[in-house]
Parts: C-alpha cells; structure tokens; sequence
C-alpha cells in the first residue's frame, strides 16, 4: 500500500481576483522510501499540492475544496481537525522550504532550533536533545557540529544553512518529508552537495520525498518518479528515465525543447507561445491547448482530459493528452 | 577588434570597521570583489562571464558600464580609457529582474522616449516616438506595447522591453547581468533566442553574465569563468566545455544537473563552499576545495596559454586535463 494517497484534490486560493483553482483534481500516490518530483513553471500549482497535503498556506485564504489525502495509517488529512494535524506535521510529514534563512528563527542558535523539534513531539531532556541534535548535524555532514550548534543562523552560508533545515526534518524520523524548491536559492555547487545529501538520508532512512521543482534537470538526478504540472493539473506522470527520454504530452515536449542543451547548441530554442492559463477562469477542455501546436477541436471542450495511460508495456507512464491516443 | 577591454581591473569593498579593528588600530577587511582582471571583449562577439554569486561577475558588469569605478587598473572602450558611464550610451546595460527595473508609473512608450531623449536633445517628439517604435520591434514586441504599463505585461514582455530600453542609444555593447535567471524555461528561450538574433543581425556585442552553464554554452562564443574575484580560465566555448582544464571549472560543469544524467549517477562532485570573501588568498583561491592541491598552490598562480587554446590560472592544468578525465568517469568520489 501506498505512505501517501492523494485523490482527486481541488484547492481553491480566495483573493480580490476571484478563487483560482491552483489545485485542480490532482490524483497520486508516493511509496515508502520513494522520490518523487513534481516538476512546472510558476504559478501552475506545484507549491499548492504540497502545501495542502499538510494544508500549510503560509496566512493565504485557502482551503481544500474536495477530495482526500490519506496518509498510512492516520486517515484524510483533508478533513483531520487542525489540532491532529499539526501532530503530524514534523512527526511524520516534515516540510523543506525553499528560502533556509526564513525557515530558521534569527534569535535562536542552531542547536537549540534542532532541539526544540525534538523536544515538542518526543519526551526527551534537554541534554538529551541537544545529543541528537549534534547527531544530525552530524548526519548532515556539517563540519565541526560541536561548534555550529551554538551558531546563529545569520553566520552560516547559504548551504549551510539549507543542511541544518534538512537535519531538522529529519529530526523526527518522519516517512515523508516535502521539499519545495530546495535548492533554487543555492549555487550548483552547493545544489548538488544538498541533492547528494537528500538522496542518501532517503536511502539511509526509508523516507519518501516529495520534490518541487521547476529544474527538470533536477529531477533526472534524483527523482523516481515525477509529474509534470500545467494549469493546476498534472498533464503526464511516470518514472523519470521515461518521462524524459520520451515525453509523451505536448506541454513535457514543448518544455524540453525550450532548454537550451549540447543538441540545440547554435540553434535558435523553442519557446512556448502565449501564456500559461488564468486560473480564476480557466479555458475550456486541455489547459493546454491554446498554447498547444497540435491542439484540435476535441481539445478545446468539455472537461479537462484525465491522466490516461496509452501503453500496456509502461503502465506507470500516464498521460493527459487526447490526441496521444488517437496517434 | 578588441571593442572593450579590462586593463589589470580591481574593485575592493572595505568592509564596515569593526570595534576589534578601531581598538587594535588596523585597517577594515577588505573585500576583494574584482582582483586584477585582464579581459578583453572583441566586436561582435557573445562573452560569457559564469560564475556562483560572490565570484564578482556582476560587479565586473558594473564596472563595464561605469556604474562602478576601478580602484586600480582601467576599462577601455575602443582604445580609450572610460571614466564612468558612457555620455553617448555606446555601452548599456540589461539588468536581471524585469520587474523592479521599469518605473511602474511610466508607460513603455514613455520610458523608452526618456532615453532617447537623454541621450539624443535634438530629436523631436515624432523622431523620439519612432525611435522608441523601432526599439519595441527589435526586441519583437508589437507597436501597441507603447501604451501599456509594467504591471499590464508578463515577465518575457517585460524582460524584452528591458532590453529594448537598452538598445535605445543604439549601443555597441550589451551588457546583460544574468537577464533570464528570474524567467521560467519557456520564456528564458524567448529571451535567448532574441539576443542570439540580435548578435547575428546587428552584429552587437555582448557581455553575457551567468551563473547557468548550460545558457552560456548555448549563447556564448568565449567565456571567462570566474572564482573568487578572479579569472580563472577564459576559451572559446567548445574547449571550455569539451575540455575543462581547470579544476573549479570540471567541478561547476560536473555539478550541472543534466536531464541526459541517470537518477543518482556517481561523479566527481566538488566538496566544500567558497571561502570567507574577506580572507586574504595569495595563492590559488581555489586551493581549499581543490582535490589536486598541493604546496606549491599557495603561491600566486598566474593565468597562462592552455592546451587546446585559451587561458587558465592553474599551474597544475596540462596534465590534470588528461587526469580528470580518466578519474571523471569511475571512482575516486569525494
């Protein structure tokens, strides 16, 4: 059995705008110990799935207007009152977030941070905490734990900074924990030590991630699977190494053609024309199609197309496009 | 054929004296942000400048267009020595963030007459209005975009009137600092692909700022990569991609992530971060994350002709060439 099944979620974000469905009947599951990417451009509702699993909206006027969450063993989270819920977030769902420095508190040294996680969810004393929190410093790869626990967030660098988050997700041994852009604010350099690390406290520890990028660069290094994401809606899904060697969706095509790579080098790239979708009013039929080169009239109706899958040989290899069958 | 050139160029920020230093009587650290740069820019060419943030890429941007001034050392625009920024526009500038860049009280059309206007008294208004016009449609954009605001166009249109704005002066060099980092991919190819066709119709110059690799190989004829305020090695783009000679280099190419790699690949990753900016590096800067370091990287080390063509600063570079490549493949994992 799936760690977390997400079926049919719609979330609906209230502003002066209207109500824009950034999540907009998102359906999957991820398994124990697995990584799995959520991969689009801005604003088409990646931040949004991850933030409703643990319906963490960061003060926006959100709720989750239908459909189920269930995590192994502890019901919808969909519809868990906030005081359960906030048991399980850190304890078994923790959260990355993109930007270390303002998920650190500026007054508080490192090592009590670390320990104050451990200590809300675990009877534990005080020296106790402070033991595991050097063990994950350790288990981080932070050099010279001993000192760094009683270092302020400000004096540590950028990656850094990002290992100490991680240590504090991990603190709690949970089975999954939601990454959101990890690595967007950091150099390559110090990006692919913080993807190293994710992938083999992953491997060392059984949990799954959930990964939100927009790099699918990213997302060939360490993902199992991935979604890609349009409009509010996930538009293909399947193990990275197909989904990437051979796309099936236009949107997943158009978006790997438009980066630059060694094959397109001196070659004019290929952008995507217009404008990803409103999604306070969204078009009609494929979210997709008006930017699409192949979209026909079929397209342009009725409900957007489900994931559907087209190949008995990739039964994990979904994909959202009308057209894609009739090929 | 060199149109600009970084003559020995330094730019040193003293840092904010501390109490230790008022009580102990020396001098503030000082940041050494551009450390002796030789570079020249020829006519016509793409030059990339890569590098992580710290590395002074973009304060050698600023420093090209005079916003920024060498504390030692000169910039030279066609042979003459500049003093700030150029009073006939020759050389402007593209800046990263298309939103906090464009007054958003100004019409495009409006803001990019002001330019004109800065720089040519003598227009009229009708010959400023059509100036502006032919600015919009070199970078692509409709003639109706003058009557619109910031707020009313979407990232790539304002990223594309940025650039507009820019070749207002009808400039000879464009220096774009980091222009589609803030882009998603879709419209960061709009982007590229308009200042590709700008080199190759009008021949312009540009100095290309980037921290992403695979946009500067793309975009770039030559690139000079950077560390630490330095260069560290400058070749045309094949080389320095087909053929990295120094080890800062392998290493940020080997950190890429690379759709074409497999999920968990093993490489030779680079361990470590830059170093305190403020600590004073006589010999290699990149010594401390350097796997081949060895005594004799503590002296200063100088930029010299590599094989293969082109300069880098390691006097280890030859035969490391052939040895990462061997290591590159298998083992030896840090």
């Amino acid at each position: 059995m799936a760690l977390l099944s997400v079926q049919n979620l719609v979330t609906e974000f209230h502003g002066p705008g209207g109500t824009a469905r950034a999540v907009d009947g998102v359906s999957f599951d991820v398994n124990a110990g697995e990584i799995f990417g959520i991969v689009g451009e801005s604003g088409c509702g990646k931040s949004a799935t991850c933030r409703s699993i643990v319906r963490l909206f960061g003060g926006a006027d959100a709720r989750i207007a239908g459909g189920s969450v269930r995590l192994d063993g502890s019901g919808d989270l969909a519809t868990l009152p906030e005081r359960e819920l906030a048991r399980i977030r850190g304890r078994d769902v923790a959260f990355i977030f993109q930007d270390p420095l303002t998920a650190l508190n500026p007054t508080m040294r490192i090592g009590r941070q670390i320990a104050e996680v451990v200590e809300r969810h675990r009877r534990v004393s005080r020296r106790e905490a402070r033991a595991i929190a050097l063990q994950l410093l350790r288990d981080v790869h932070v050099t010279s734990p001993e000192r760094r626990l009683d270092a302020w967030p400000h004096e540590l660098s950028g990656g850094l900074r990002q290992r100490v988050v991680i240590a504090m997700a991990l603190a709690l041994r949970p089975r999954l924990i939601i990454a959101d852009e990890p690595t967007t604010a950091l150099d390559v350099t110090v990006q692919d030590q913080i993807l190293r690390l994710l992938l083999e406290r992953c491997a060392a520890t059984g949990t799954a991630i959930i990964l939100v990028t927009h790099d699918l660069g990213v997302v060939a290094e360490i993902c199992d699977r991935v979604a890609v994401m349009y409009g509010g809606r996930f538009v293909e899904t399947g193990s990275t190494a197909t989904v990437l060697a051979s796309p099936r969706h236009p949107y997943t095509r158009a978006l790997l053609s438009a980066l630059p790579s060694r094959a397109m080098r001196g070659k004019p790239l290929a952008p995507i024309e217009g404008t990803p979708p409103s999604l306070t009013a969204p078009p009609p039929g494929c979210r997709f199609a008006p930017r699409c080169p192949q979209a026909a009239e079929v397209c342009r109706a009725g409900p957007p197309p489900p994931l559907m899958l087209h190949d008995r040989a990739a039964p994990l290899h979904a994909d959202a496009c009308l057209l894609e069958g009739v090929r | 054929m060199t149109l600009l050139e970084f003559r020995d160029v330094s730019r040193h920020f003293p840092a904010r004296r501390s109490l230790a230093d008022a009580v102990l009587r020396r001098p503030p650290a000082v940041l050494r942000a551009v450390h002796h740069v030789d570079l020249s820019v020829d006519r016509g060419e793409t030059l990339g400048i890569v590098g992580e943030s710290g590395c002074g890429k973009s304060t050698l941007a600023r420093l090209a267009v005079g916003l920024q001034a060498a504390d030692e050392g000169a910039v030279l625009f066609d042979g003459t020595p500049m003093q700030g920024p150029d009073p006939a526009g020759r050389i402007q500038m593209v800046f990263q963030d298309p939103y906090s860049s464009l007054n958003p009280r100004m019409t495009i059309g409006a803001l990019l007459e002001e330019v004109v206007a800065h720089y040519h008294r003598d227009l009229s208004a009708a010959e400023r209005r059509a100036e502006a016009g032919e600015a919009l449609r070199r970078v692509g954009l409709p003639a109706e975009t003058a009557d619109k605001y910031p707020h009313a166009l979407s990232g790539g249109q304002r990223q594309r009137v940025s650039i507009a704005r820019a070749l207002c002066p009808r400039p000879q060099i464009l220096v774009a600092d980091e222009p589609v980092s803030a882009l998603d991919a879709s419209v960061q190819a709009q982007i590229i692909n308009l200042l590709q066709r700008l080199s190759a119709d009008t021949g312009i110059t540009i100095l290309f700022i980037s921290h992403d690799m695979q946009v500067i190989r793309h975009l770039c004829d030559r690139v000079a990569v950077m560390y630490l305020g330095e260069v560290v090695e400058l070749a045309p783009v094949d080389r320095l991609f087909d053929q990295p000679q120094h080890p800062y280099t392998a290493g940020l190419m080997e950190a890429v992530p690379d759709i074409a790699r497999r999920r968990g690949e093993p490489r030779v990753a680079l361990g470590g971060e830059m170093p305190d900016p403020y600590a004073v590096i006589d010999g290699c800067r990149f010594a401390s994350r350097c796997r081949f370091a060895e005594p004799r990287c503590e002296t200063p080390q100088l930029l010299t002709d590599a094989a293969g063509g082109g300069l880098v600063r390691c006097w280890k570079a030859p035969p490391l060439a052939a040895a990462s490549i061997q290591t590159s493949s298998r083992s030896d994992l840090t």
